[in-house]
């Protein structure tokens, strides 16, 4: 149910740059991944070549990896379609949901299932939320400022994040990194992800060194 | 926008992404994602959030970050609704009614 705000959003700014209903609409459940799509239709809009849009979306789904890193032993059993459908399926909503089960403790097979109704049914609600996008996203005036509603997403997306102050030094930089002037190629949000997490982990390394004596 | 374009770049980014969701179930299913790599990748999340909300508050003019007060003042309130609420439908609804307030007062 969380997606639906998001999902609108996604399926708004899709229409909004001028791509048909069904190059949205496909972008919405080939990708079906809200950050990457909005990044890579605002890149898109401002004719960035084809390999950074791409690799600019690729490095904001990375964390897929992490994810996937995670619930791989829950379904390391299962066919090779299932283990496929699940990947397809893997969302920051439905990675939080059954993280919480596996803390719990659940079996293997008990987390799978779960996981499976939880991806299915935001897989679902974030389709019809981009089709309502899509279609309202083309008669909204400027004047509104509805772009901004991406900026304030993200703000809560981001927020939550920011527990502790390896999280905060990361976005300071990565924030600031992408205030910085414009690289070629548009190259500025790679390179602000980069940034982050390279001080981050330095940072990491400096403060977790145990002090002498 | 160019159609065949815009379908290759969809494509292509749907591959990188379901690649990466591939990774650990899949491809790679009996590897271990190593712990240096664990942790950059967490902390890509909050650089890569913060950096596309930055320009849209502070709009890069001429090369130069300048400053849009409506919208930073609608973004300072929407960190601090979504940090007491952490609700996105509340930090979203709040935001922008901020920041048509403003632009009303604005003229």
């Amino acid at each position: 149910m969380a997606v639906i705000p998001f999902g609108v959003v996604c399926g708004a700014s899709a229409a909004s740059i001028g791509l048909s209903f069904w190059q949205a609409f496909g972008m919405a459940w080939l990708v079906f991944a809200g950050s990457s799509q909005i990044v890579a239709t605002q890149l898109m809009a401002s004719g960035a070549p084809l390999w950074v849009t791409v690799l600019t979306g690729w490095v904001v789904n990375l964390r897929f990896m992490m994810y996937s890193a995670t619930l791989a032993p829950h379904f390391r059993g299962r066919s090779r379609s299932a283990r496929w459908v699940a990947a397809y399926l893997l969302t920051d909503q439905a990675f939080a949901a059954t993280l919480g089960r596996i803390v719990d403790g659940d079996d293997a097979r008990a987390t799978a299932w779960f996981y499976f109704g939880m991806a299915a049914s935001t897989w679902l609600f974030w389709q019809v939320a981009s089709i309502a996008g899509i279609l309202l996203g083309s008669f909204i005036p400027a004047r509104w400022s509805m772009d901004f509603i991406v900026a304030l997403t993200f703000v809560a997306l981001l927020v939550p994040l920011l527990n502790d102050r390896l999280m905060r030094s990361a976005a300071v930089v990565g924030g600031m990194v992408a205030l910085a002037p414009q690289l070629p190629f548009r190259l500025n949000l790679i390179t602000a992800a980069l940034a982050g997490a390279a001080v981050a982990m330095l940072l990491e390394k400096i403060w977790t060194r145990p002090s002498p004596g | 926008m160019d159609p065949t374009l815009a379908w290759l770049t969809i494509l292509a980014l749907a591959a990188a992404t379901f690649a990466t969701r591939l990774s650990f179930m899949g491809l790679l299913a009996h590897v271990e994602l190593p712990r240096l790599l664990q942790r950059g990748l967490a902390y890509v999340p909050p650089a890569i959030l913060a950096a596309i909300i930055a320009p849209q508050v502070f709009p890069v003019v001429q090369e130069l970050p300048t400053l849009a007060w409506p919208r930073l003042v609608a973004a300072l309130v929407a960190f601090a609704v979504a940090f007491r609420t952490g609700s996105t439908l509340a930090t979203v609804c709040i935001g922008m009614l901020v920041l048509w307030g403003l632009q009303a007062l604005q003229g």
